[in-house]
Parts: structure tokens; C-alpha cells; sequence
């Protein structure tokens, strides 16, 4: 036992001195969360949360530009900067310069069109209900065009769904009108108001709920994706410390030394192991502390931890042996320490862009969705989401834990056959 | 008083793999117990090849080594328990101090806490490394280094020690506190198997030589019988006369 604690300690003392490995560990990840997830949160509340912002331009020479422009305001979803003395030539540089992200421009003849649209369709429609004779003047009427103008930096889908809102509102102003012009050529005065209100409301309800099996209605944010994601990443990232120590011990003679002393290799293994293991741990409990408690000081989302904390330790303890595995596997195969540090570092960050630390993997193609599983880190990040998103249920860990299993068990093998053909076990 | 034997070599061969020739041809010798047995020869000779088989850090491909123990035949696990080993490398930890090394070492010894710490305040104290026995020993010089290669190869107090060139590039001075602590090792009944390239240091140091070349064992006898059956005045000349003076270059 003696053996065991002294062969920690000694690799307790070879990980302080390596202050490299230490910043890569812990500095690292600290650092990448705390950047990455301002980055996305940002972008998340710029789409989710935040008003956009917009500027209306309205040259409309009638009132129904007006009532889009009302439409716009009560949704809520836009914060709305009205300069109608714009040229359109100039609204391009006026979004830019009052940094806003969207413009809209509306002609002067948007409403002369409209009611135009709208007398010849409510005609034909009196036509076929044999309320009016047949009229030969079926001349094509355009649609007026509104200009939108937006900030490049503004993904294609966010741009078509921001058209699709515009859209919305239009089909309520043209409907509104419509309805008028047919209430006119009836006879009557004016619409309701009873219906012109119900026919701007009448909207069918969407409801949203996150399809979680534990019925948790805690939605993925920016938080709770790049908390277990840069902490896996980091994990993993132990390659350049431990396959370096392997690799030094390997080629500077204390393996050597080992083989002409009467111990167990495996007691030299098991204690890198241990000390590593505690070093994920370790990863862990920073990270998601700093989720926890430092997060909601700096306005993003706060961590929210699982609630079955036995999965938890489960998921830390076979994703740190994966880690940990894996450098092992690393060490013992290099043959230089600029091998394991190059090779290490470089096939962990391929792993963490196939297993979705960067890009989620449902949004990759489908090819990429099928070569991702072949990455450790996919499946201990997929362990996480259960533990977050599924309410920690083991029939749904299990699935994660044997392919995390097997990939422990081939690393592990590996080691042991190159250190057999080394003549080192 | 008759030496005993404490390892038998017969017809010992190796060959590494993918190579064309045998590193060791057909090698017998005995090492008796208490002897500084000093194993030489120019480079490619095989010197590091025997002691590296002796001590079973690699496997022979023919013939056979027996270790005694008191005259009686025992394994190599149990032969190991008794002997030391100081490779030609920095066989430790740079990144640790003296102190956190020989502690690590000692306890895969089997040494107690409290053997670990009163053989280490001994050895770095006759080795003149006490004040820095809590620095990092990356910051030693190399004759610095050397001695602590030595002490982690006795911290166990072994009664046969194996060193492999443990004076090569070192100073005069800490090449003869070397010297001088393993004479004194011998003179306290440790067994010194030693290997050097420094024929002067041998000749002044071993009582036994075994001279190898290409592989063979040209001549094994104590060095006054080889001098005298070689008519030589000096090991030095005695080594140019069995091996010539052609360059060894291996590629």
C-alpha cells in the first residue's frame, strides 16, 4: 500500500511541476466556457430574447404603411426607429450607421396598390356571388414591393423568417382591407370593429414543449450545452499531460530502472490513473461551479445541476476514465513527447468537432450524425444532455455508458499490448 | 578464502531483432561475490548488452545466466530484491527533488517511511548533495545528476550493484567522489559490476575485468593476471593490443 501512496505522490509532484499541462487542463476550459458561451448566449438572445431592431422608413402616401407599422409595434418583437425622411437610396447606409440590424422600407404608392388589390378582389368576389354585373375590366393589379434591407452578418434562416413575420402582418393588413372593400360595395359604411380586431388576432396557437421523457421542462441553453462540453473537452485534453509523463518516463530511463526493480508495472499504471481521475473530477467541479455560482453575476444562464446526482458521478467517472484511457493509450503508442503532444492534441479536437462540442451533431449531415458516434467525446456529451435534458434516467445512460465501456476497455487493451511488445509489463 | 559465485553466465547469445549479427557470442564467465568486476571494450562490444540481460531488463536469445544467493540458485524475482541498478541515463525524475525521488524509489523497494529517511539523509550527505536534497533536480549540474543516479540505485543498500558508465561526463571531482563512495560500498561487501568506456578508471578501480569485443569475451581474468599474461604495462595498452585501433562505428 506504501508502494501505491508513494507512486501517487510522486505523480501528485510531476503533475504540479508541469504547469503547461495545468493551464491546458484547467485554464483552458475555463477560458472557452467562459467565451464560448457569451458568444452563444448572445446569439441566442438575439434571436430568442432581444427586440430587433429596426428601421422603418414609411414614404406611404396613404394609411395602411401606418397600420403595418402599428402591427409591427404591437407584436413585440421589434424595437422600432420610424425616420420617414430617409431616401431609399440611403436607407442601406442608415442601417449601418445607427447600427441597427434590419430596415424597412415602404413605398410611397403601398397603400394606392393595396386598395387596389383589394377593390378588384372584393369586386370579383361580389361578381360570383351575382351581388354586381361582370365587369370587362380585368386588367392585372401589382402588389406593392416593401425593400428590406439587413446587416450581413445575419444568417439566411433568421433573414426568411423575419420576411415570413413581415409576411404575417401583411396578410392581416391586405385580409383588413379586403373585408373594408367588401363591406363597401356592399353598402355599408364601415367594417366593425369587433371583426377587424378578430380578424387581426386570428391567429392559431402554437404551443411549445421540450420533448423530455422525464417531463422536465428545462430547456437547453448556451449554459448548459458548453458547461459539460468544454469540461469533457478539457478531460480529454489531459492527452498532452499524461501522454507527455508517459512518454518522458518511457525515454528518460525510469522505465528502465522500473524493469530491473521488484514492483508491478501496474502499480505504476493505476496510480497515473488515480491521480488523473482525480484531475477530472477536479475539471468537473470547477466548471460547472463556475456555471453555478459565476455565471448569473455575468448575466448568463445559471447552471442548473441534475438532480439524480448518483447518475452524475456515474456519467464524471466513466467520462474521466475515458479521458484518462485514452492518453494512456497515447503515451504508451508515441514515440516522442512532440508526438503525443501533436497527435494527442490535434485527434482530440477532431474528436470534439465530430462529437459535437462545437456544432451540435443534429445539425450535421447525416454521414457526419453516423461518424460522430465513432467519438468518445459525442458519447459523453449525449451523457450529459440525459443528465440534463432526460432527468438522469439510467434506461437511457445505459445506452451511453457501454459504448464509453468498450472504448475504455480497447485503450486499455492497447496499452497493455504495446507495453508487452516494449517488454515494460 | 575461495569467492562464491553470485551469477553464472554460459554460452550467452542475443540477437535484436532485425539485426543481422549477434550483439553477444557464446559469453561464459563467472562474477564472484565482493568483487568490482569491470566489464569493457570499445563501443558496439556488447558491454551494455550483458549488463542489461544480467539485470533482466532485456532476454537473452541463447544460453543461460544463474544468480546465487549465499551459493544457493535463486530466481531473478529474488536475485532482483538484492541488487541495485545505475543506467547510463538519468534514471529519475528531473522535475522532483532528491528527497521526493529516492522517497518514490525506496518505497518500491519495500523500504519502511522511516529506512527511506535515514538512508536518504546518509546518502546525500556522502554525496554531498544534503543542501540541495529539497531543489529540483533539473537545475543539478551533470555530476550532480550522476550521484543522484547513484544514490536511487543503493537507496535499498543492495549487496550486488550493476552500473552501466556511471562516470561519463562528469568532472574529475565528482568522477572521484563516485569512485571513492563505491570503493567504499565494495569494502562494506557490495558485488560492482561495472561497465566504462574510462580505461584509466577501470584499471584504478576493478579488481576483476572481462574484455569484451564484437560481441566475444577476449580475455576475463583479474587484472594482475591479465597484465602479467599479457606482458602488458597498463590496461590501457593491454585494450589496444586484444581489440586494435580501428575506429568502431556503428550505423
Amino acid at each position: 500500500m506504501f508502494k501505491l501512496w508513494a507512486s501517487i505522490k510522486k505523480e501528485f509532484y510531476l503533475l504540479l511541476s508541469d504547469k503547461v499541462g495545468l493551464v491546458l487542463m484547467f485554464v483552458m476550459p475555463l477560458l472557452l466556457v467562459f467565451v464560448i458561451t457569451i458568444i452563444q448566449d448572445s446569439a441566442f438572445k438575439l434571436v430568442n430574447e432581444n427586440k430587433i431592431s429596426i428601421i422603418i422608413v414609411n414614404q406611404d402616401n396613404g394609411n395602411q404603411g401606418e397600420k403595418l407599422v402599428e402591427l409591427l409595434e404591437g407584436s413585440g418583437l421589434f424595437e422600432i426607429e420610424e425616420d420617414n425622411n430617409i431616401p431609399s437610396e440611403k436607407v442601406k447606409d442608415e442601417l449601418l450607421n445607427r447600427d441597427k440590424l434590419i430596415a424597412l422600407y415602404i413605398s410611397s404608392d403601398f397603400s394606392l396598390k393595396l386598395n387596389e388589390k383589394a377593390g378588384q378582389i372584393s369586386s370579383l368576389m361580389m361578381e360570383d356571388l351575382g351581388l354586381k354585373e361582370t365587369s370587362e375590366d380585368n386588367k392585372d393589379i401589382k402588389l406593392p414591393s416593401l425593400t428590406f434591407y439587413h446587416d450581413p452578418v445575419l444568417q439566411e434562416n433568421y433573414c426568411y423568417s423575419l420576411i415570413n413575420i413581415f409576411y404575417s402582418f401583411l396578410d392581416a393588413v391586405e385580409n383588413s382591407l379586403m373585408i373594408e372593400k367588401f363591406y363597401l360595395e356592399m353598402g355599408f359604411e364601415k367594417v366593425p370593429e369587433k371583426l377587424k380586431e378578430k380578424i387581426i388576432s386570428n391567429k392559431v396557437n402554437i404551443i411549445q414543449i421540450p420533448a423530455t421523457s422525464s417531463g422536465s421542462d428545462v430547456l437547453p441553453n448556451s449554459t448548459q450545452h458548453n458547461v459539460p462540453a468544454w469540461t469533457i473537452f478539457a478531460m480529454f485534453f489531459m492527452v498532452v499531460s499524461l501522454g507527455n509523463n508517459i512518454v518522458k518516463e518511457r525515454i528518460n530511463g525510469s522505465f528502465i530502472r522500473l524493469k530491473t526493480m521488484p514492483t508491478n508495472f501496474f502499480l505504476i499504471l493505476v496510480s497515473k490513473m488515480i491521480i488523473y481521475l482525480i484531475v477530472a473530477i477536479l475539471q468537473v467541479a470547477l466548471i460547472f461551479s463556475v456555471g453555478v455560482f459565476l455565471f448569473p453575476f455575468i448575466n448568463l444562464p445559471q447552471l442548473v445541476l441534475p438532480s439524480n446526482i448518483v447518475a452524475f458521478g456515474t456519467v464524471v467517472l466513466i467520462c474521466g476514465l475515458s479521458a484518462v484511457s485514452y492518453a494512456l493509450m497515447i503515451g504508451s503508442i508515441a514515440k516522442t513527447q512532440e508526438q503525443a503532444n501533436g497527435f494527442g492534441a490535434v485527434s482530440i479536437i477532431i474528436f470534439a468537432a465530430l462529437g459535437g462540442i462545437w456544432v451540435p451533431v443534429f445539425v450535421m449531415p447525416e454521414y457526419m450524425q453516423f461518424i460522430s458516434n465513432f467519438s468518445p467525446l459525442h458519447w459523453c456529451l449525449e451523457g450529459f444532455y440525459v443528465l440534463f435534458l432526460k432527468g438522469g434516467y439510467w434506461a437511457e445512460l445505459y445506452k451511453i455508458i457501454l459504448p464509453l465501456f468498450i472504448f475504455i476497455v480497447c485503450c486499455q487493451l492497447i496499452t497493455y499490448l504495446k507495453l508487452r511488445v516494449e517488454k515494460i509489463i | 578464502m575461495i569467492s562464491q559465485a553470485c551469477i553464472q553466465i554460459n554460452n550467452l547469445t542475443k540477437r535484436y531483432f532485425a539485426s543481422k549479427e549477434d550483439s553477444l557470442k557464446q559469453v561464459s564467465l563467472n562474477i564472484n561475490a565482493g568483487e568490482k568486476f569491470g566489464i569493457l571494450g570499445p563501443n558496439g562490444a556488447g558491454k551494455t548488452t550483458l549488463i542489461s540481460i544480467l539485470c533482466g531488463i532485456i532476454q537473452s536469445t541463447g544460453g543461460s545466466v544463474k544468480y546465487f544467493e549465499q551459493g544457493k540458485e535463486v530466481s531473478l524475482k529474488t536475485f532482483r530484491k538484492k541488487t541495485g541498478f545505475v543506467p547510463q541515463e538519468y534514471a529519475f525524475y528531473q522535475e522532483l527533488t532528491p528527497n521526493q525521488n529516492l522517497e518514490y524509489f525506496g518505497a518500491l523497494y519495500n523500504l519502511s517511511k522511516k529506512e527511506i529517511n535515514s538512508r536518504t539523509e546518509k546518502l546525500l550527505s556522502l554525496l554531498g548533495l544534503s543542501k540541495v536534497s529539497d531543489k529540483k533536480v533539473q537545475t543539478f549540474s551533470g555530476g550532480m545528476k550522476r550521484r543522484i543516479n547513484l544514490a536511487i540505485g543503493i537507496i535499498h543498500k543492495p549487496t550486488i550493484l550493476f552500473l552501466d558508465e556511471p562516470t561519463v561526463g562528469v568532472d574529475v571531482q565528482s568522477k572521484n567522489a563516485i569512485i571513492g563512495f563505491l570503493n567504499e560500498l565494495n569494502k562494506e561487501g557490495t558485488t560492482i559490476i561495472y561497465t566504462s568506456h574510462h580505461i584509466s578508471e577501470a584499471e584504478e578501480f576493478c579488481n576483476y575485468i572481462a574484455l569484451l569485443d564484437h560481441g566475444k569475451l577476449i580475455a576475463c581474468d583479474s587484472l594482475t593476471n591479465l597484465l602479467n599474461l599479457h606482458e602488458s604495462s597498463g590496461l590501457k595498452s593491454l585494450f589496444i593490443n586484444l581489440t586494435g585501433e580501428d575506429y568502431r562505428d556503428n550505423v
